[in-house]
């Protein structure tokens, strides 16, 4: 038989222990932690308020270095759960609070700082159950800056696009042949307009469906001047269907001011220019309608298009007609080079009344531009290099 | 023309009656083919105090019976026709550019397009285009009214709009015309000729309103679409006009149409004729040149379609001081391997151009000549190149894959590329003392690309051989090919270009005697092999195999290896390796040094004399 008693005897010592173990584990931490929590975090230190450089007043900048204790993440574990910014405009006055950080910043913007008034900032840190204040920064006062040092780049770039504007504007003045490639479509212009003038059949000029707010419709209108001078000139028959009321007004105003250009006032009709709808497919049909009935010899789309672009082109090539489009919207454009005799492409839109006046002032202005679009691509160019090599810091890297 | 079968045909006497000489020959077919026996020349009698065409006719006429010992001269100073034995001709023929040739003003709607169709088939006639009226030519109607009467045209060709295009533009045109009442060079008392050449709609408009103003011919539209062109009725009509109002009205003119079996062409005209036979014949692309001393005429065969241009102040005396203002004093030098005094240079100029006859008396008036020839080719190829273009106002068809490689229309059809052969002629190029001179003129002035034939017109025949061309085309073919060109030579030239003196052509022929020559071509060298002419006077030929470097191109794409069969002449293969574009070294000493060089490569002077210089 065994003995019992020896091991109930046993049972209970190892029960005991086992409490006294636990116990132990759990009570020993408690006085440890206890003591942690109530002790504040260290302070922040090294606080300063400055003016913040290249405003319009109105903000000091305060920087601090953080609490020895912050670990500089938000974390349980982390003694400092953030910073309070404390202002005064006296230095032992009274602080009032401004705003609050998380743990880790180590510096804040004041914005709400009036002008010319000596602020003092003390930076608060908080603990879990406590907290400690640093000592106040020095006085600082908010003024207004009269240059903005940090867009000294972009100043310097749109004095060199001015500067490289007015240089060629000059050059242009002085009869120097200044060099633009040769767009197709607009070399064709003349083209277009003499195949009418022989066939004897009318030109339409579609100046897209958007109103006179849209820079593609000012670019379609400004050409329609150019081309408006050479129909004057061959005495050409020309017709401008527009879906806009504005746009019809300006139309006929700059087909006015070209036939008087041209000396060939009396030319000029303002039934040339006529409103049809403001709706999209309604416009569409009207001049698809239009097309089939006059077959003309040339129609020109210089404009914003949307979905009507492949219908209007493809019945302008079905009735046999030379075609040119230009279009600044990127999704029309295949539809476009596909169905047209040529098309100006993005840019070359906006290019083209320059291109077509050969006026010293647009021309000028078109070579500027290059200059500072050579500039931007070069920088564009030179980041991405940059990028793809890792160099995410230009200061580092040169470091 | 007489009853004669072309197979008949044995005996041709053609005349050129030019401004200041008129030119006869000979040709005689010798066993189965046409050839030259003799040329002779007399001074043209149309001025006074002979005021009779046919005196000078009969002078070269007579030089030639004197030469060939054929009797074609009755005992009245008539020819003799047909041929007997060793007397009389089969078919005499002629042509005529004296007083002035054919002069005419053309008319159309739009100054690219109707217009410069008419402008094409007048000039294709042989006719000299004194002016150009369109409705969009920028000149006020009083202003274009007093060009028309100002100008005295033998004739006019007005055109415009294609069938069922525009009516008002030409009847405008025809107004114009109507109110200015023009007036003929030749003839007082005659009405002006007018061919009408444009919308069929118009006929009954215009010939309203030219009603007793103007003798007005009407023909088919030379534009009746604007994708097509429709010469050939206008061009006939010019000829026949030509005929019948211009050379009616000049002095002796009526009594030699009577002679002629054929009737008698505009001196460029013929040569656009011949030119065009031999491009069609032969499958080639040519161009041909015609530099005289007030004007220079370029022929061109491009893809079957003829073009001819007029530089009409481009020559080498009455019109040198043009060449040398419209050039630059710089271009006309660059090619000098010498320097001269600027003051002294002008003074040439200007005596060349008040003593027209005169020729070079030393090595330096020879070299600054052919310098001024270089840029007077020069220029009148780039007005060629931009007159011989596709049609212009004509519907493009697109794919999305020309979204960046839009060509824009009416593009030349010159393709240096593609040109086979070089024709020059004219005194200059013709008459130059070395034949290798006429062939670097010619590449020099016109800078042909990839492989090209080189040859000169001996004593400028393709006038007489045109008009022949018209009657009997085996015989003015055979002659052409056979005594009327001298072949230079083959002219290979790679294109691109290249900055520093690196090799750029492989190249290895394989001559007809069974030798091979093989090596490279640097960049800014030139090289010249012989390969003349067999004992019958026609080019040997070599097999070229070319390997040119990546960058350059001959014919076959850039870095293509070409193995083609090439004609040799008097000259041989001309290696130029130069590059296309063609640019000369900007520091004057290696200019100059350069000049030399090539100059000595391709024995153009003596080289003693270039030593001196």
């Amino acid at each position: 038989m065994r003995p019992r008693i020896s091991t109930q005897t046993s049972n209970k010592t190892y029960a005991l222990i086992l409490s006294i173990l636990i116990l132990s584990f759990l009570l020993i931490p408690i006085p440890v932690l206890a003591q942690q929590d109530t002790l504040p975090p260290s302070p922040p230190t090294e606080v300063k308020a400055e003016d913040t450089p290249n405003d319009a007043g109105g903000s000091i900048t305060i920087i601090w270095k953080k609490s020895a204790d912050d670990i500089g993440v938000v974390r349980d574990d982390n003694k400092v759960k953030g910073y309070e910014i404390l202002r005064s405009t006296r230095t032992d006055g009274e602080y009032e609070l401004l705003g609050k950080t998380t743990a880790g910043a180590e510096s804040y913007f004041d914005s709400h700082a009036r002008n010319n008034i000596d602020y003092f900032y003390k930076i608060r840190a908080l603990g879990l159950v406590s907290l400690s204040e640093s000592l106040p920064s020095q006085p600082v006062k908010a003024k207004a800056q009269w240059v903005d040092w940090s867009r000294k780049y972009t100043f310097l770039l749109a004095l060199i696009l001015a500067l490289s504007i007015v240089y060629f504007i000059n050059q242009s003045k002085t009869g120097k042949e200044l060099f633009i490639r040769k767009i197709a479509g607009l070399e064709a212009v003349t083209d277009a307009v003499g195949r009418a003038t022989e066939m004897g059949r009318k030109i339409f000029y579609i100046p897209g469906i958007s109103d006179m707010d849209n820079m593609q419709t000012i670019a379609g209108v400004t050409i329609l001047g150019q081309v408006a001078k050479i129909t004057a000139e061959y005495e050409a028959k020309l017709e401008v269907p527009t879906s806009r009321s504005l746009v019809m007004v300006s139309c006929r105003e700059t087909i006015k001011e070209a036939y008087s250009n041209a000396g060939r006032p009396d030319l000029f009709n303002e039934n040339m220019v006529y409103y049809l709808t403001d709706d999209q497919f309604g416009y569409t049909a009207a001049v698809d309608g239009l097309f089939v009935r006059e077959k003309p010899a040339a129609i020109f789309f210089q404009g914003q298009f949307y979905a009507e672009s492949l219908i209007l082109a493809e019945t302008g090539n079905y009735v046999g007609a030379i075609q040119i489009a230009g279009t600044g919207q990127p999704a029309q454009l295949p539809f476009f080079v596909a169905a047209c005799d040529y098309t100006l492409i993005g840019e070359e839109l906006f290019a083209a009344s320059a291109y077509l006046s050969r006026d010293p002032k647009l021309l000028g202005s078109l070579k500027g531009q290059d200059v500072g679009k050579f500039i931007f691509l070069f920088f564009i160019l030179v980041g991405s290099i940059l990028l793809a090599f890792g160099v995410y810091d230009l200061r580092v890297f040169l470091r | 023309m007489k009853d004669l079968k072309p197979e008949d045909i044995n005996i041709i006497v053609a005349t050129d009656c030019g401004s200041t000489t008129t030119k006869a020959i000979l040709i005689e077919k010798k066993g189965d083919e046409y050839r030259l026996i003799v040329r002779g020349e007399a001074p043209t009698t149309v001025e006074a105090p002979f005021e009779d065409v046919t005196m000078g006719v009969l002078n070269a006429v007579a030089e030639v019976e004197e030469l060939s010992g054929r009797k074609i001269l009755d005992e009245k100073g008539k020819i003799i026709t047909p041929s007997n034995g060793n007397v009389g001709t089969d078919i005499y023929v002629s042509t005529s550019s004296a007083g002035g040739g054919l002069q005419m003003m053309v008319a159309g709607v739009v100054r690219s397009m109707t217009a410069e169709s008419a402008e094409r088939a007048a000039l294709g006639a042989g006719a000299i285009v004194m002016d150009v009226i369109a409705s969009n030519d920028k000149r006020l109607p009083h202003q274009q009214i007093q060009r028309i009467r100002q100008l005295r045209p033998d004739m006019i060709l007005l055109s415009g709009g294609i069938d069922g295009g525009t009516t008002t533009h030409v009847v405008e045109l025809a107004e114009l015309l109507s109110a200015a009442d023009p007036k003929p060079r030749l003839g007082i008392g005659y009405q002006l000729p007018v061919i009408y050449a444009g919308n069929i709609n118009a006929r009954e408009a215009i010939k309203n309103t030219l009603l007793n103003k103007v003798d007005l011919t009407v023909v088919e539209n030379l534009r009746p679409v604007l994708e097509r062109e429709n010469l050939l009725p206008a061009r006939e009509k010019i000829h026949d006009l030509f005929m019948e109002h211009v050379m009616a009205q000049a002095p002796g003119y009526k009594k030699l149409m009577t002679w002629t079996d054929a009737p008698i062409m505009p001196t460029p005209g013929a040569v656009g004729l011949i030119m065009k036979k031999i491009a069609d014949e032969e499958g080639i692309q040519v161009v041909g040149v015609d530099i005289g001393g007030a004007t220079t005429d370029i022929f061109s065969v491009f893809q079957g379609i003829f073009n001819r241009t007029v530089s009409a102040n481009l020559g080498m005396s009455y019109s040198v001081s043009n060449v040398f203002a419209e050039a630059g004093l710089d271009n006309v030098m660059r090619w000098v391997p010498f320097h001269l005094d600027e003051r002294d240079l002008r003074n040439r100029v200007k005596n060349k151009m008040i003593r027209p006859t005169t020729i070079p008396q030393s090595m330096e008036e020879l070299i600054f000549e052919q310098a001024i020839a270089k840029e007077a080719l020069r220029l009148a190829f780039i007005q060629h190149k931009s007159f011989a273009t596709v049609l212009k106002g004509v519907q493009q068809q697109r794919t999305i894959a020309d979204a960046f490689d839009q060509t824009i229309g009416g593009q030349t059809l010159v393709n240096m590329m593609t040109l086979d052969m070089l024709i020059g002629s004219g005194g200059v190029l013709s008459h130059a003392p070395r034949r290798h001179q006429a062939a670097l003129m010619l590449i020099d002035g016109f800078m042909p690309e990839a492989i090209t034939r080189l040859a000169v017109d001996s004593i400028f025949m393709m006038p007489q051989l045109g008009v022949l061309s018209t009657v009997h085309t085996k015989a003015a073919v055979e002659v052409f090919n056979k005594d009327c060109l001298i072949h230079l030579g083959t002219c290979i030239a790679p294109a691109g270009e290249l900055k520093d003196e690196r090799d750029i052509l492989k190249y290895k022929f394989e001559m007809p005697d069974g030798e091979t020559i093989e090596g490279t071509l640097k960049y800014g060298e030139m090289k010249k092999f012989p390969l003349g002419l067999d004992e019958k006077g026609d080019p040997l030929k070599a097999k070229a195999i070319l390997e040119p470097l990546r960058g350059f191109d001959l014919g076959e794409g850039k870095g293509g290896k070409v193995e083609k069969e090439i004609y040799g002449g008097v000259t041989g293969i001309i290696l130029d390796g130069r590059g296309r574009p063609f640019n000369l070294p900007t520091d004057d000493k290696i200019r100059v040094q350069k000049l030399k060089e090539w100059m000595i490569t391709l024995d153009i002077y003596p080289n003693e004399a270039l030593e001196r210089l």
